[in-house]
């Protein structure tokens, strides 16, 4: 029989496995430099640095530059409007939740969509978004709505949404290292300088390393998204005080089978509730969200 | 010798500093934060006081043998728009609640006033309002724990004994709240 957790020690112990998958993360980046610097320049690995710190700066600052626009016009979503009674509701929901959370009111938008889901944008908590799909309007009653609302300002008030694009800037900007050194190999051939045979295991792991570290990257970041999800779930249940709302929400979300394909980018997938993009019932280390059944155990189990 | 001495005791002297602006101003800033989510409480007070009129006005024409109802939602408000004290404001509120509670109910028996697109309006309004008012106060509880938390943790203590601070009060939900109001027909 698995310790009754309270809502505020489900709080702390998300907070602290996003540090440890975090500093994983720093770890990784810096490994990959120096196994280049070893690679290329054997006699000081610290010239890798002044690439590679560039070029990673550059990255993160193009995921960075990603505007909430560019997220809300992705995803074709338009202002809800608080003539129609439903979206009046979403409205009143977001502004109760931000109230909860003592945050400033976030825009609120709608997207046309059947699938029940919703999303959260923006840097900062002042500049933020809150969507939600018409299907989740219609399908979800007021209490699992606020459940739904309750995630996502919880995503906002854990700057959750910076904390992806700087991650999702760092995986890139190893591949594209990874990258680089791969075609740099096939053209000129790695270790010019260096002769010497004891070192030629260690110059293949080097090599293996570097190659390896984008899949590295790419699980440590799905990881980082999916202990967020468990943090915003725990996080909106401190909000409501209710996790049953939310639970709620991702039981209908689990049973609905809707028509048609989801719409919106890909990258933007670690933002919503539930993943548009995949089969709810799967979940491996490959996926941005965690199994809804684990998600909806934990809520209950608080 | 003498300089790496020097060197210690600045090193001793700014982690002193730092740690000391740290929690000044955490402290202040949690105190502020405790009035500014009471500010908060208080214009969804009004926010919700205000819309009693129009309700009343909206319901006047259908509910005439209701007389008692009405009344009782008037004088909450009435309560509300005279109360001083935190405490208060949060009694006359909930007595609001309750009120409002069985006039919603009784409201149930006229079906051309639960047609009316008005009263339909009004609902959803008060219903935002006063879970609003509920959020306020949680949040406001919660920003009192946050303060209480650090002035009576070490060392937080220390220095909330240095400004003066004392541990805040919590908002109490008194048990009248708690209790389903009574729907007389």
């Amino acid at each position: 029989m698995e310790k009754k957790l309270l809502i505020e020690d489900h709080i702390r112990r998300n907070k602290l496995l996003t540090v440890i998958v975090c500093t994983l993360m720093a770890l990784l980046f810096i490994s990959v430099i120096f196994a280049i610097g070893y690679i290329f320049f054997p006699g000081n690995i610290f010239i890798a640095l002044f690439f590679s710190i560039p070029i990673a700066l550059v990255y993160v600052l193009i995921t960075y530059s990603f505007s909430v626009q560019t997220v809300i016009a992705a995803a074709k979503a338009r202002p809800a409007n608080p003539m129609n009674r439903d979206e009046k509701l979403l409205i009143n929901r977001v502004e109760e939740m931000s109230i909860a959370a003592g945050l400033p009111m976030p825009k609120v938008y709608v997207q046309d969509s059947d699938n029940i889901n919703a999303f959260a944008t923006g840097k900062k908590p002042e500049k933020s978004v809150i969507c939600a799909t018409t299907g989740a309007i219609r399908k979800l009653n007021q209490q699992e709505l606020e459940g739904v609302i309750s995630h996502e300002m919880s995503h906002i008030k854990n700057h959750d949404i910076l904390i992806a694009t700087v991650t999702i800037g760092v995986v890139g900007a190893i591949a594209l290292i990874a990258e680089i050194l791969f075609y740099s190999m096939f053209w000129g051939g790695a270790g010019r300088g260096r002769k010497g045979e004891g070192n030629a295991i260690l110059m293949i792991l080097a090599i293996l390393f570097v190659i390896l570290a984008p899949i590295f990257a790419r699980l440590t970041y799905l990881a980082i998204s999916r202990k967020r999800e468990y943090l915003a779930d725990s996080n909106g249940a401190y909000l409501t005080r209710n996790p049953e709302g939310l639970a709620m929400a991702l039981e209908k979300i689990k049973q609905d089978h809707p028509q048609g394909k989801p719409k919106g980018s890909k990258t933007v997938a670690p933002l919503y509730i539930s993943n548009p993009f995949k089969s709810m019932s799967v979940s491996s280390i490959w996926s941005t969200h965690p199994p809804l059944d684990e998600r909806i155990r934990r809520l209950r189990s608080m | 010798m003498l300089l790496w001495i020097g060197i210690i005791l600045l090193i001793i002297v700014l982690f002193f500093a730092f740690v000391f602006f740290g929690y000044y101003n955490r402290i202040i800033r949690l105190e502020n934060r405790i009035d500014n989510s009471w500010a908060q409480i208080d214009v969804q007070l009004r926010r919700r006081a205000d819309l009693i009129p129009n309700l009343m006005e909206t319901v006047k024409g259908y509910m005439k043998h209701e007389k008692e109802v009405l009344e009782n939602v008037t004088k909450a408000r009435s309560a509300l728009m005279s109360a001083k004290s935190p405490q208060d404001n949060i009694n006359a509120d909930n007595m609001l609640t309750g009120a409002l509670k069985s006039l919603f109910a009784v409201a149930e028996n006229y079906p051309d006033l639960k047609a009316n697109q008005n009263f339909l309006n009004l609902q959803d309004e008060l219903s935002n309002t006063e879970n609003k008012i509920a959020y306020s106060r949680q949040h406001f509880n919660d920003s009192v724990l946050a303060f209480n938390n650090i002035v009576e943790t070490i060392p937080g203590k220390w220095f909330a004994g240095m400004m003066n601070k004392k541990t805040r009060e919590m908002l109490q939900i008194p048990e009248a709240a708690r209790e389903v109001p009574q729907v007389k027909f």
